[in-house]
């Protein structure tokens, strides 16, 4: 008897659902559209998933102002933020929690779980978490803290059945950083540009199309 | 689950009640102490997971934290609290990461036997990267790593050997196991164990090829890792040792105390030493697997005359 595990798709993006539990590290160009693929890749399939962010380059509100400009829905009751910002501050209105800093990675830790939990209890099964971007955590914290976090981001995903969404600038890392960083990851969705064309490449990832596949990522 | 150490630490009975509670009927054993200082002193070998209140009489949970990363760096460390996180003072302990769990929940008992139990299969806490397939690794390991393998005489004369060769401070055979890498022979210097948060050959494990490091303050794996310093470690080369069956348990690594850089016929040479020694652990495996099957046992190992 086979039983159908939950999946995460993602409309109007070429990459075809992945299983619950999944975590993704997605690499691109900062100016080059990577924000924007990270956003459509957290837009919620249904009403019943959570999204919860954990916004480190820019800060809370802005992540939500520009998640929905995408057709993301804000139904604060399972959308949230961790907002790691330097200027960050709290909004319980729109459920931001800030910790004042990417080098807290304890702080920023103990906030996701929290959120988590409580999004979770608000009856999302199903959570998309998305970290733009890593980079503030590899540049402020020293690299154990930042396993460790990574660690504990990805497991309670892959435990809870989530969909975790990372993205990072290679340029803002040297290359051995990222290779080890991705070892946290079940799989890679690698953006470039070219001129004005974009296109995606997926590694890691079951039933995946292998080649370079244009996307377009304009509103 | 398997059977698991849990410490408690709980300065009010009520609270740790409530712990034993969340693990009644499952295979844990639940140990407790009362304040920082008790948690420090209980912190013994066999603890697998540390849950802690955060108000304690001398300090926080995230003290407990902070001790538990000093002398168990791997070990998950769970807040469970009814102190809101905006009421959590993290400074001074930015880097610990904990798990972070509300005692108020609705069944916040099965909640924490569940996260405690994924935490520490998931190795959640552990500040390195972590190769892909780690379990079938550790247990490969184990077969390679039994007592009476006589290795030390053969690997020392070897890592000696290395050492002129290469003209480096300091060769060594390591083996990279749960929580830390053990020196089976080391020329140079008297290393016995490093833990793996502060060991290079975690990142050389990680793929199937040589490790270079040419400058340790140079690269962003290493440029924070102080322990480096204090062993003189500034340069790096490893090659992983890799069993006939594809897992890779250790490295055969050469170290410096400036900067330096190896050349490719350097490394070809390495790969040579570390097939050496990858040859003696696998002679001394089969030769124990023959042991157990002349003593009447049978095994799936296929590989042995050819």
């Amino acid at each position: 008897m086979s039983v159908q595990r939950p999946t995460y798709g993602f409309e109007g993006l070429p990459i075809e659902p992945v299983e619950a539990g999944t975590n993704i590290l997605v690499t691109g160009p900062a100016l080059g559209g990577i924000r924007e693929l990270t956003l459509r890749m957290l837009l919620r399939g249904s009403r019943q998933e959570g999204t919860l962010f954990i916004a480190a380059d820019v800060d809370g509100p802005q992540t939500l102002t520009d998640y929905e400009g995408f057709g993301g829905s804000l139904d604060f009751v399972r959308t949230g933020v961790v907002d790691c910002t330097e200027d960050g501050v709290d909004n319980s209105e729109c459920n931001v929690h800030a910790v004042g800093s990417p080098g807290d990675l304890t702080g920023v830790g103990i906030e996701f779980s929290s959120l988590y939990e409580r999004i979770h209890a608000n009856g999302a099964e199903h959570v998309r978490t998305g970290v733009y971007t890593l980079s503030p955590f590899v540049v402020y914290a020293p690299s154990k803290a930042v396993f460790r976090f990574l660690h504990t981001l990805t497991g309670r995903i892959r435990t809870a059945d989530g969909l975790g969404v990372c993205a990072i600038d290679p340029g803002t890392v040297d290359d051995q950083t990222l290779s080890s960083l991705a070892q946290a990851f079940d799989g890679q969705v690698e953006l470039r540009e070219e001129g004005d064309e974009r296109a995606v490449r997926i590694r890691g990832l079951a039933d995946q199309p292998d080649d370079w596949q244009p996307v377009d990522l304009r509103t | 689950m398997s059977e698991l150490t849990v410490l408690c630490v709980d300065p009010d009975e009520s609270g740790r009640a409530a712990v034993r509670e969340a693990f009644a009927g499952e295979d844990v054993t639940v140990t407790e102490a009362g304040s920082v200082d008790a948690a420090r002193n209980a912190l013994g070998p066999a603890v697998d997971c540390v849950v802690t209140e955060y108000t304690l009489p001398d300090g926080t949970g995230l003290d407990v934290a902070g001790a538990v990363r000093e002398m168990r760096p791997d070990l998950p460390v769970v807040l469970f609290t009814n102190e809101s996180p905006d009421r959590i003072r993290t400074d001074d302990r930015e880097g610990v990461v904990v798990e972070y769990l509300p005692r108020d929940l609705p069944s916040a008992g099965e909640s924490l036997a569940r996260l405690v139990g994924n935490v520490v299969t998931e190795r959640s806490q552990v500040g390195y990267p972590l190769p892909t397939a780690e379990d079938e690794r550790l247990a490969a390991l184990g077969q390679y790593d039994q007592p009476g393998l006589e290795t030390a005489e053969a690997f020392e004369r070897l890592t000696a050997l290395a050492g002129s060769y290469f003209d480096v401070d300091v060769a060594f055979v390591g083996l990279v196991d749960a929580h830390e890498e053990r020196f089976l022979a080391c020329s140079g210097a008297n290393w016995e164990t490093l833990s793996r948060e502060d060991s290079m050959c975690t990142h050389t494990i990680l793929k199937d090829d040589a490790m270079v490091v040419e400058d340790t303050h140079a690269d962003g794996r290493f440029a924070d890792n102080d322990r480096l310093d204090e062993l003189n470690i500034r340069a790096y080369a490893g090659v992983p040792l890799e069993t006939p069956r594809g897992a890779t348990i250790g490295a055969f690594c050469l170290t410096d105390d400036e900067p330096r850089s190896f050349s490719e016929s350097d490394i070809a040479d390495l790969r040579r030493f570390a097939a050496e020694a990858v040859d003696q652990l696998e002679l001394r495996h089969r030769l124990s697997e023959n042991d157990r099957l002349s003593d009447g046992e049978t095994t799936d190992d296929g590989g042995g005359a050819q």
